[in-house]
């Protein structure tokens, strides 16, 4: 598979943290996840469910085999797996929705949306809106919410990602959530 | 709203570590203050938390696997994640992944590449308003060249083309990687470290410079430092690219194209300034090395970019091609304070001792390649790197004439412990005389290390100059421009033999033999000769016989060809070789004595039992190489006086299906010999006419290269040469 020692030469290539790394990734690492995924849709049986978590985790597990193990690698990828796993959820709950809704895309709003009712591609589409503004007040809340939410990251692995103390961590994915929820609520 | 984020956080995150109700509020209270607006945000979202939290607790939604349209999904995902790619998003066969990056010269994609590898590429799209024609056929001309190029430092050039909008396009490796410059001041990279990276640089224009490539545009963005294994390693982009998409600088272009493309024109050397733009040669690189150099020192160019931008053409060109820049060191003194500590603090060093640590010979390093005669400058980008090298080892720099002073100054630094040791007890014993006579000795020591450094840097840089000429002389001969390549190459000496210098002698050589000057190509192929004995490759050195015999009879140097018989003879008599055949054929153009044809007894033997094992064989290759055997044999027998013997190998040789016209002519030749020698004169007229009217066809239209169906030259030289002794043979037939 040549796409594995590439991308653990790139990874390797942006070690020391340069702008944009995440993004130089991204298509590469997309490129697995989306092979990967693929891979597994044709061959598991109807009703079973691909986890991204294990997605991500297999990706890079296949990635790193004989190749270099540092935090600081996989911190890019991570962040760059998230992004790709948002980007295939946003697609594939996108395509959903206009199927069932013949077309048009509608807004769901949290005054007709019973918590437990919410799909799981309906949640994905309000909080992909809610991020865009997130980023916009507080990029480093979003990124945490990337990583937990898309990404399927324990709070651990976000931790170490990102250099932050697990403490930190758990309190700004505290506000974080409760930010978003606000956020969706407050769109009617 | 953006301004309340990071106060609503800070309290509600303290907020909610706090369980008790009552002692929430207070802190509230405390926290808030009279901004009631802050208060009641931050107990929606306390209010919210439980609520947030069971909407996130399963994370990461799951993809359920619906074969149908999972395709379909993921290709769609898959477009929105290329915004930037333009609407055709294959280019040749190169499909476009993801941009890179955007300049004045065009854009640049990252690509990939289905066939004949799969591999990622980088993919650089010229601006519009090239003459794309042109661009591609600069680079086609040089293409070749390009594939010789192999280096680490190297990022190799794939491929050009044109998009179906008609602008030119390159292909390169990619290379993942940050502008040296930004590389070193992001990572605060000491000045060691710098000069390090800096000599990896040369090594790879030293390579280039080998092929015959000078890059021309060497600027900070086309040298990316990229991290392999942990170790920086620069690489060197665009080779090739600035030859092609070349502009002739005119007053018109300087701006509004050149500039854009060229970028700076910090980097450009005099000679680029010229409006010919025609002279260049490697030692351009060597200037824009010297920027590159001047800058990681002191992190600014000799001029100033926007400052030369600023001035006018003419102004422009007259700063770079006669104002003397200031030495790195000077032009430090001249920032102010806070500048300087800035610049030092990048490298690692105290300001103070970043400007004496250039003074000296990292300023003469460095002016030594911004000199603005180009003769002055390091010859080679090698013999610069060597020179960095000894800096860095405290060895004498030849940057500058070394003066004692200088030498002693070096020696001291080096020795420093030494001096130390010994400027005390010369203190102590206060023996003045004993102290200058132990420096005298010493700086003589320093003085004859510092020449065999200078015969040595010498000795390399002959030897890089003579492999350039050959690189240059192989590209004159690949462009038919073979006077300039001959007269490069009567200036080379031999003393390094390479396969280019052979390809370069042979293209030499014939080119003097298709003009007729046989003396010239008796010269060219005994060089040759010569390089071929030591690259010890025997098909080529057979073969390269073939030519070297007959331009020595030709050229009427008989003493000169017997010496070349009985050369061959010495090196291959014992040897059992598949090109026996031409061992033979070439050796035996002209009659040779008894004893010399006993010597070639086992070579006789050889070919026969190739041909017998070739005729036993089969093999669709037998009537070609049965039949040159063959026809060696005949004129083995032939020389040897076995005259029926050596009619039956023509009549065998005549036999094989394959019919070649230089090959039968000669065997007719050889024919019409062995009956004049045996006094069948009206045969032999009449194989004679045979074989002299091919001949007289193929010189109808002078000398011409030929190839393996009608003949090489040399293949209907030899003919001309046994034809000219059956000329000698049938005037004695004549007087009998």
């Amino acid at each position: 598979m040549p796409e594995t020692a590439e991308i653990t030469q790139v990874l390797q290539a942006i070690g020391r943290s340069e702008e944009g790394a995440a993004e130089k990734l991204l298509p590469l690492v997309y490129a697995e996840l989306r092979r990967l995924a693929a891979a597994r849709m044709a061959h598991e049986m109807a009703g079973q469910t691909l986890q991204p978590t294990a997605l991500v985790h297999e990706a890079w597990l296949r990635l790193v085999k004989d190749g270099d193990r540092t935090w600081q690698n996989r911190a890019h990828f991570f962040g760059a797996a998230a992004e790709a796993m948002r980007r295939i959820l946003i697609e594939r709950a996108r395509h959903k929705s206009r199927l069932k809704h013949g077309g048009g895309q509608s807004r769901l709003n949290i005054e007709d949306l019973e918590l437990a009712e919410t799909t799981p591609d309906d949640k994905v589409l309000l909080v992909d809106e809610a991020l865009a503004r997130l980023k916009v007040e507080d990029p480093e809340l979003e990124r945490i919410v990337v990583l937990k939410f898309f990404g399927g990251l324990s709070n651990e692995e976000i931790a170490e990602t990102l250099e932050l103390a697990p403490r930190t961590l758990d309190r700004q994915w505290a506000y974080a959530r409760a930010w978003l929820f606000r956020y969706i609520g407050e769109q009617k | 709203m953006s301004t309340r984020v990071p106060r609503e956080k800070a309290v509600f995150v303290e907020a909610l570590e706090i369980a008790d109700p009552e002692q929430r509020s207070q802190f509230l209270d405390q926290a808030c203050g009279a901004d009631s607006a802050l208060r009641e945000q931050v107990e929606k979202l306390l209010a919210l938390s439980q609520s947030a939290g069971d909407f996130f607790k399963d994370c990461a939604p799951a993809l359920e696997p619906e074969a149908a349209d999972a395709e379909q999904i993921l290709s769609a995902a898959e477009s929105a994640l290329e915004p930037e790619i333009p609407k055709t998003k294959c280019i040749g066969p190169y499909k476009l992944l993801q941009k890179l990056g955007e300049g004045g010269y065009g854009v640049v994609y990252m690509a990939e590449q289905e066939q004949p590898i799969r591999r990622r590429v980088a993919l650089k799209i010229i601006k519009q308003g090239m003459d794309t024609k042109n661009v591609i056929a600069r680079f086609e001309a040089e293409r070749q060249a390009l594939a010789l190029m192999d280096h680490p430092n190297i990022a190799r050039v794939l491929d050009a083309g044109a998009t179906e909008t008609g602008r030119p396009y390159f292909v390169m490796e990619l290379v993942y990687g940050v502008k040296i410059t930004d590389y070193c001041d992001q990572n605060r990279v000491s000045m060691r470290e710098r000069l390090e990276l800096f000599m990896q640089v040369c090594n790879a224009v030293q390579h280039a410079h080998q092929k015959g490539i000078i890059h021309r545009d060497l600027k900070p963005s086309n040298i990316m430092v990229t991290m392999h294994d942990g170790v920086p390693a620069p690489k060197v982009i665009d080779f090739g690219i600035a030859k092609a998409t070349e502009q002739r600088l005119t007053d018109k272009t300087l701006f509004t194209s050149y500039a854009q493309l060229m970028g700076t024109p910090s980097y450009m050397s005099p000679e680029q300034m010229e409006l010919s733009g025609l002279n260049l040669d490697t030692r351009s690189d060597i200037y824009s090395l010297g920027v590159l150099l001047y800058e990681l020192l002191t992190g600014r160019t000799p001029f100033d970019t926007t400052d030369l931008l600023k001035l006018g053409v003419e102004e422009l060109r007259r700063t770079v091609c006669e104002r003397d820049p200031l030495s790195p060191s000077a032009k430090l003194q001249t920032l102010n304070n806070e500048e300087l500590t800035k610049t030092a603090k990048g490298r690692h060093i105290e300001a103070p001792r970043l400007v004496s640590q250039l003074h000296g010979d990292l300023d003469w390093i460095a002016l030594k390649c911004l000199e603005k005669d180009r003769t002055r400058r390091y010859a080679t980008a090698n013999g610069l790197a060597e020179d960095i090298e000894r800096y860095l080892h405290e060895e004498a720099v030849l940057a500058r004439p070394p003066s004692r002073i200088y030498r002693l100054h070096k020696l001291v630094r080096r020795n420093r412990v030494t001096f130390v040791f010994g400027a005390a007890t010369v203190a102590a014993l206060l023996l003045g005389s004993i102290t200058s006579t132990w420096l005298l000795i010493k700086e003589r020591e320093a003085l004859r290390q510092a020449e065999t450094a200078r015969a040595k840097e010498a000795q390399l840089r002959r030897e890089a100059e003579s492999r350039e000429k050959v690189t240059r002389a192989a590209l004159l001969t690949s462009r038919e421009n073979y006077q300039e390549a001959d007269r490069l190459l009567g200036e080379i000496p031999l003393e390094k033999p390479s396969i280019e210098m052979e390809t370069v002698l042979r293209r030499l050589g014939e080119w003097h033999v298709v003009n007729g000057r046989w003396r010239e190509a008796g010269e060219r192929f005994g060089a040759l000769d010569e390089v071929n004995r030591r690259l010890n490759n025997l098909d080529v050195t057979t073969m390269d016989f073939l030519r070297l015999g007959p331009a020595l009879i030709e050229s009427g140097d008989l003493s000169g060809y017997e010496r070349f018989r009985h050369d061959v003879i010495a090196r291959f008599a014992k040897t059992d070789s598949l090109f026996a055949s031409r061992i033979l054929k070439s050796s035996l153009l002209l009659p040779a004595n008894q004893e010399f044809m006993q010597d070639l007894q086992r070579q006789g033997e050889v070919v026969e039992k190739n041909v017998g094992a070739m005729d036993r064989g089969g093999h669709a290759a037998v009537a070609y190489e049965g039949g040159w055997d063959s026809l060696a044999l005949a004129l083995l027998e032939y020389r040897r006086g076995n005259y029926a013997k050596a009619t039956n190998w023509c009549h065998h040789c005549l036999g094989y299906p394959l019919s070649l016209p230089h090959r039968d002519s000669t065997a007719q030749l050889i024919l019409a010999l062995c009956y004049w020698r045996t006094n069948q004169n009206s045969e032999a007229l009449a194989a004679w006419n045979t074989g002299w009217q091919k001949i007289q066809d193929r010189f109808q239209r002078g000398i011409v290269q030929g190839n393996n169906a009608e003949g090489f030259w040399f293949d209907w030289i030899i003919a001309r040469i046994l034809s000219r002794e059956c000329q000698e043979l049938s005037a004695q037939a004549g007087h009998r």
